[in-house]
C-alpha cells in the first residue's frame, strides 16, 4: 500500500516538474536556435548567400507550417495538399528572406532574455529585449511545442509577424480564395530585391 | 497676399514635417517590456477563426472607411519618399558618422522630455513621470546635453517605456477612430493625428517656431530645430516604413496592421 502511495507521489511529482520544466526548456531551445543562427550569420560574409546559408538552420528551428497555416487563416482548410505545400514553401521563403536581410555582417545583437511565460499548454512566450546597431527593440518569441519546441512566431514591438500577414492574405483569400493566396505570394518572393 | 500665403504653406510644411519626427520610433526609443506582452492581437469577439488549438489569431481589426483615399495617399506617399525623403536620409548618412547620427539622435529624444512627463502624469503614472525626469537630468547633466545616454547604466532607467498623448487619449478610453493615412507622416488614426498635434506643441524644438507664429522672415532660425529633428529621424522612420511593408504581399495593409498593433501595444505598456 505504501510503496503505491510512494509510486503515485513519485509519478504526481515527476510530472509536475516535467511540467515546471518547460517554460525553461523552450528558453534553453530558443537560445539555442538564436545562437546557432546568429553562429551561421557570423560566417556568411557576403550579403547575398545570408537567406540561402540560413534556411537549414531557420528550418529547423522555425514551425513554417504552423505559421502558413495560421497566417493563411480560416481559408487554409480549403487549400488542396499540393495547395498547402506551395503556400508553406512561398511564405517560408518570404519570411527566411525578410529575416536574413536585417543582418549585417559585423553587427552583432545583444539579447538579454527575460523571464518565459505559459499562456497555454504547449506554449511558452519568451520575452526579450534585443540592442542591435544602438537601438533597441522588443522582441518576444513565440515557442509551441509539436515534435520539440520550435518558434511558431515573432512579436518585435508589439506587432506580430503572424497576425501582420494573416491580415494581408485574408484580404487576398475573400478576393479569390487559394489561387488569389498563392498568386500573391509568389509575387511578392519573385519581387527584385 | 502672395507673401502672407507662401509664409502659411511654408510653415504648415515645417509643422507637418516636424511632427513627422514626433511618430512613435523603436528605434530612437528603448521601450521595453518587464513582462511578456499579450502575443494575441486584435483579438476580437466575432471571431471564431482557428486554424487549430492554439491558434488565436484573427484579423487584426482596423476601422477604414477611407481606405480607397486611403490607399492613394499611401501610394503618394511611397512616391514622394522614394524621390525625396530616401535620398535625403541617404545623404545625411554619409555625411555623418553614425555616432555622431546617435549622438543627435540621443540629444532631440531627450529634448523631447516634457512629452513624455505630461503624458506620463496625465494618465496617472507618477512613478514613470518622476523616472522620466530622473534621465532628463541623468543625460542633461551628464550625458553632455543628452548627447550620451548614461541613463542606461542606471538600471531603474533603463526600461521606461515612453508616453505620448496617442497613449492617453487611448487609456481615456478614446478610441482610434477611422484609420487615415497622412500626408508625409503615413499611417495614422483620428485619435493619433490628434495625439500627434498635442505632442507636437509639447515638444521644445518647435516652442521657438510656434512662438513666433512660423514663417516670420525674421525669425527663420525657428525653423532649424523642427527641421533637424525632421532630417536627423528619417534614417529611423524609413527604416520602421520598410520593416512593415518591403517583404509585405500587400504593403498598405501590412503598415495598417503593424500599426494598428504597434500603438496597442504601447498603449498597454
Amino acid at each position: 500500500m505504501i510503496s503505491r502511495i510512494l509510486l503515485a507521489t513519485l509519478i504526481t511529482c515527476s510530472f509536475a516538474v516535467r511540467l515546471a520544466a518547460s517554460p525553461e526548456e523552450a528558453q534553453q531551445r530558443l537560445q539555442t536556435a538564436v545562437d546557432e543562427v546568429l553562429a551561421v550569420a557570423d560566417r556568411v560574409a557576403n550579403r547575398a548567400t545570408m537567406a540561402e546559408s540560413l534556411r537549414p538552420t531557420l528550418q529547423k528551428h522555425v514551425n513554417f507550417e504552423t505559421m502558413t497555416r495560421r497566417a493563411v487563416g480560416l481559408g487554409w482548410k480549403t487549400f488542396s495538399p499540393a495547395q498547402q505545400k506551395q503556400a508553406i514553401q512561398l511564405f517560408s521563403t518570404l519570411i527566411i528572406r525578410s529575416y536574413s536581410s536585417k543582418f549585417t555582417p559585423g553587427e552583432y545583437p545583444v539579447i538579454n532574455y527575460q523571464k518565459a511565460q505559459t499562456p497555454a499548454a504547449g506554449r511558452v512566450d519568451v520575452p526579450t529585449s534585443m540592442v542591435y546597431k544602438g537601438s533597441r527593440y522588443s522582441v518576444t518569441y513565440r515557442m509551441e511545442q509539436d515534435s520539440g519546441w520550435r518558434i511558431a512566431d515573432v512579436v518585435i514591438e508589439g506587432v506580430s509577424l503572424v497576425a501582420n500577414y494573416r491580415s494581408q492574405l485574408d484580404a487576398q483569400y475573400k478576393k479569390g480564395g487559394a489561387e488569389a493566396v498563392l498568386g500573391s505570394l509568389s509575387k511578392s518572393v519573385s519581387r527584385s530585391q | 497676399m502672395k507673401i502672407i500665403i507662401l509664409r502659411l504653406m511654408l510653415s504648415g510644411a515645417v509643422a507637418l514635417a516636424a511632427a513627422c519626427s514626433t511618430l512613435k520610433s523603436p528605434t530612437a526609443e528603448a521601450t521595453v517590456k518587464t513582462e511578456a506582452p499579450q502575443v494575441t492581437q486584435g483579438k476580437t469577439a466575432a471571431a471564431p477563426a482557428a486554424t487549430d488549438e492554439l491558434d488565436d489569431y484573427a484579423e487584426v481589426a482596423a476601422f477604414d472607411p477611407l481606405e480607397p483615399l486611403n490607399r492613394i495617399m499611401f501610394k503618394m506617399n511611397d512616391c514622394l519618399y522614394l524621390v525625396v525623403f530616401r535620398p535625403v536620409s541617404k545623404g545625411y548618412q554619409c555625411v555623418l558618422p553614425k555616432p555622431v547620427r546617435k549622438g543627435i539622435d540621443n540629444a532631440f529624444d531627450n529634448v523631447k522630455y516634457p512629452v513624455r512627463f505630461v503624458n506620463s502624469s496625465l494618465q496617472g503614472k507618477f512613478k514613470r513621470a518622476g523616472q522620466e525626469t530622473g534621465k532628463f537630468l541623468v543625460n542633461s547633466l551628464g550625458g553632455l546635453g543628452g548627447i550620451f545616454r548614461v541613463s542606461d547604466k542606471v538600471p531603474d532607467l533603463v526600461n521606461v517605456p515612453s508616453e505620448d498623448l496617442g497613449q492617453t487619449l487611448a487609456k481615456w478610453g478614446v478610441g482610434h477612430g477611422p484609420f487615415i493615412v497622412l500626408p508625409l507622416l503615413g499611417p495614422s488614426s483620428a485619435r493619433e493625428t490628434v495625439g500627434l498635434a498635442g505632442d507636437y506643441v509639447l515638444n521644445p524644438v518647435n516652442w521657438g517656431f510656434f512662438w513666433h507664429g512660423g514663417g516670420d522672415w525674421e525669425h527663420d532660425w525657428t525653423m532649424i530645430p523642427p527641421a533637424a529633428n525632421t532630417l536627423r529621424s528619417l534614417p529611423g522612420q524609413l527604416d520602421i516604413y520598410d520593416a512593415a511593408t518591403k517583404e509585405a504581399v500587400d504593403p498598405y495593409i501590412s503598415a495598417r496592421s503593424a500599426f494598428i498593433q504597434n500603438r496597442a501595444e504601447a498603449t498597454r505598456e
